[in-house]
């Protein structure tokens, strides 16, 4: 019987730790002896290089530039560690063309180029920033992606992001399979974080799915290339991405979001971010 | 829930090619998708040497569009330059290369040296229709290619003259030559730019001008307003495409107003024209006043332009009664005030109400509650001739679009245009009867 597969895709504001926590994660689901893809949905084309140990050198849109004919596979899709297929869709330089457009583009051609194959458990999206337009939706919108997860921190821009693109899932959710599996915390080390993050999940009508803790051997394996598994296989923290990976493996709670307002948002972080501020000031 | 538009009576702002096509001598180069071209054609007089078919186009693919167009165009423009003989190249964007936001200025300005001048204009179809555009190539093609201010010394007496868009006024043509002859009998010398014999020479003349005309409701306005500031020209704009005797005069004595002229002359001049124009009514007064084919209600439905003058004529000189008029070019918001005051001006305390409704279900379905007293007179386009027929009407198609007509050079304006305008109404009239 033919495994099911399955399709994740992670967004969250900008340099919240989407790419960090996506190889980590995989490298976690890895070890569980998973086959996985991890399809890299941004124009800078650095969401493989902990998994690769350096910058993927030929991404999938590198193709279409250069008109390049007889294409396959094996020129997209890179193996890192412990076997996690790895693919970067490249885009264009800054300021010029679509990049949105170019993820369309770009799994268009894996998938013509059959890169989805029976065999894999697991392929994930690692997508850039907010949900800026349709392009960046695609994972979610052409139902290439069933899963979502938001990774997030307890700051406001962050969970501002978070609360958006739950719009977008929200959308999507309305005519297709797209759920949300949750949200997972890469902590930032505000003020009531794991409260607050528990809370707004819970008004979006989701769940946290994880707690990452902040640790700066991310920052250290980051440096020499590498997810921190493979670079201390047993640090503290190499046990806490094994455990997100396990999490997500079992998670069973898929749902539609429900955004909430600004203003409800801005009463969250009133609630669990400002309390103790607040308190300063009471004379 | 999202609206819908039935029977579009104008094209997007790209379409404004027409425009370019006019000018003798210059050529689209579309940073468009392919097919964008095909916009214009299909009868409307856009066939010759620069035709639609050999438009230079980008066609912009998905590469394009993932890695933008901008590089694609600069090869476009090159080649064109050295394979096409035009003499002016105006690069039009379509929707496609605006939403990717390709920087079209940077690359038409690589060309600034080159032998034959580059200009360029934004034109995507999201933005507006080809009545906006025109007014855009205008403008850009005045502020682009024409020198600046003091460059080309003035000439007295040369006067420039803006009204009906190429192609998508069906006679276009026609009306701009008569307008013309109208200044001209003034002791002008008319300036315009379209058609056969002007081009780039009338268009270099343009800064020399003493005056501006405009005759137009709003579109083309803005354009000849910035060409009045670049070259501190006076501008009129005269809102009333004028047909027959009484709104010609009126035109003719606004020109001599604003141009300074002796009142006497111009009543001299306008006198002359009336006479003839009346010997005309005179010598059919039996068909008009005894013989009764028409009834005295009438509709027009098309662009603000043909709206208003066919309901001042037909107020003002055949002495009928409007019911609602419609129009249909999208007018911008800022110009409907100024426009539905016109049509309270009318001879005899009349005042037509008037709709400003691009749709043509919507406008069709008034249209049926209304009262006409006898069969209507309703001026449209061929869009509008099934639904004519449903109201037994005496139906005049000159609106666009207009698919069972073929305009090549006659005229709507003027003390002619007035009695070709009748012949046009009568005839419609006078097909029902048998002999």
């Amino acid at each position: 019987m033919a495994k099911k597969l399955r399709q994740v895709a992670i967004y969250g504001k900008g340099g919240i730790g989407k790419s960090t926590t996506t190889q980590n994660l995989t490298a976690g689901l890895a070890e569980l002896n998973k086959n996985i893809m991890v399809v890299g949905c941004d124009p800078k084309a650095d969401s493989t290089r902990l998994l690769l140990g350096g910058l993927h050198q030929k991404t999938v849109l590198d193709t279409v530039r250069d008109n390049r004919q007889n294409v396959t596979l094996d020129h997209l899709v890179k193996t890192g560690f412990a076997g996690i297929r790895c693919v970067e869709s490249g885009g264009p330089e800054p300021g010029v063309g679509c990049a949105g457009r170019g993820i369309i583009t770009s799994i268009d051609m894996l998938e013509n180029l059959g890169a989805y194959t029976e065999d894999l458990d697991y392929v994930f999206y690692d997508v850039l920033g907010d949900v800026v337009c349709g392009g960046f939706a695609m994972p979610i919108r052409e139902g290439k992606a069933k899963e979502i997860y938001i990774v997030a921190s307890g700051e406001m821009m962050s969970l501002y992001a978070a609360n958006n693109i739950s719009r977008g899932v929200a959308k999507y959710a309305a005519k297709g399979e797209v759920r949300l599996g949750g949200i997972i915390c890469n902590s930032r080390n505000v003020d009531r974080e794991l409260d607050l993050l528990r809370a707004f999940a819970k008004a979006l009508g989701t769940h946290l799915v994880y707690y990452v803790p902040r640790d700066n051997i991310v920052q250290r394996a980051e440096i020499n290339r590498k997810t921190v598994i493979e670079y201390r296989p047993n640090s503290g923290q190499a046990a806490e991405y094994r455990a997100l990976a396990k999490a997500i493996e079992e998670n069973d709670q898929y749902v539609i979001p429900t955004p909430i307002s600004q203003d409800d948002l801005e009463q969250l972080l009133m609630d669990y971010g400002m309390m103790e501020l607040a308190d300063e000031f009471d004379i | 829930m999202a609206n819908s538009l039935d029977q579009q009576r104008y094209k997007c702002a790209m379409g404004a090619m027409q425009t370019v096509q006019a000018i003798e001598g210059a050529i689209p180069i579309l940073h468009s998708g392919p097919g964008c071209a095909q916009k214009i054609g299909g009868g409307s007089g856009s066939s010759g040497k620069f035709s639609p078919n050999i438009f230079p186009c980008t066609s912009v693919s998905e590469k394009e569009v993932v890695f933008g167009g901008a590089e694609k165009l600069a090869t476009t423009i090159d080649n064109a330059l050295k394979i096409i003989d035009a003499e002016l190249f105006v690069v039009l964007t379509g929707c496609t290369s605006e939403l990717i936001g390709d920087d079209v200025e940077e690359v038409v300005k690589r060309f600034k040296g080159a032998e034959k001048p580059v200009v360029y204009v934004n034109t995507p179809g999201f933005k507006g229709n080809n009545f906006e555009g025109h007014g855009w190539v205008l403008q850009a093609i005045f502020d682009q290619y024409l020198p600046p201010a003091g460059v080309v010394p003035k000439q007295k007496g040369l006067v420039n003259i803006f009204s009906g868009i190429p192609q998508q006024d069906p006679f276009w043509y026609g009306n701009l030559r008569e307008l013309e002859k109208l200044i001209a009998s003034l002791g002008f010398e008319p300036n315009t730019i379209f058609g056969y014999g002007r081009g780039l020479e009338s268009l270099n003349k343009i800064p020399a001008a003493e005056f501006n005309i405009v005759v137009s409701p709003w579109a083309g306005v803005d354009a000849t307003k910035f060409l009045g500031t670049k070259y501190d020209t006076p501008v009129l704009h005269y809102p009333v495409l004028p047909i027959g005797a009484f709104e010609t005069t009126k035109f003719l004595q606004a020109v001599g107003e604003f141009t300074g002229l002796d009142p006497e002359f111009v009543t001299s001049v306008t006198d002359e024209y009336e006479r003839e124009f009346y010997y005309f009514i005179e010598r059919y007064s039996d068909l008009f006043l005894e013989m009764r084919i028409l009834s005295k209600r009438f509709t027009v439905i098309a662009d603000a332009q043909y709206a208003l003058a066919f309901t001042k004529f037909l107020v003002n000189d055949m002495g009928m009664f409007p019911n609602t008029q419609f129009i249909t070019d999208r007018t911008p918001v800022q110009f409907q005030p100024l426009i539905a005051e016109e049509f309270k001006k009318l001879n005899y305390d009349i005042e037509a109400d008037v709709q400003f409704l691009t749709d043509g279900y919507d406008i069709h379905q008034i249209i049926r509650g209304e009262e006409f007293g006898g069969f209507p007179l309703i001026i449209g386009s061929s869009w509008d001739k099934k639904f004519a027929a449903e109201l037994s009407a005496n139906f005049v198609n000159l609106a666009n679009p207009l698919i069972e007509r073929l305009v090549v050079n006659s005229s709507l304006v003027g003390y002619s245009g007035g009695l070709q305008l009748i012949e046009h109404i009568y005839s419609a009239g006078l097909a029902r009867l048998v002999l």
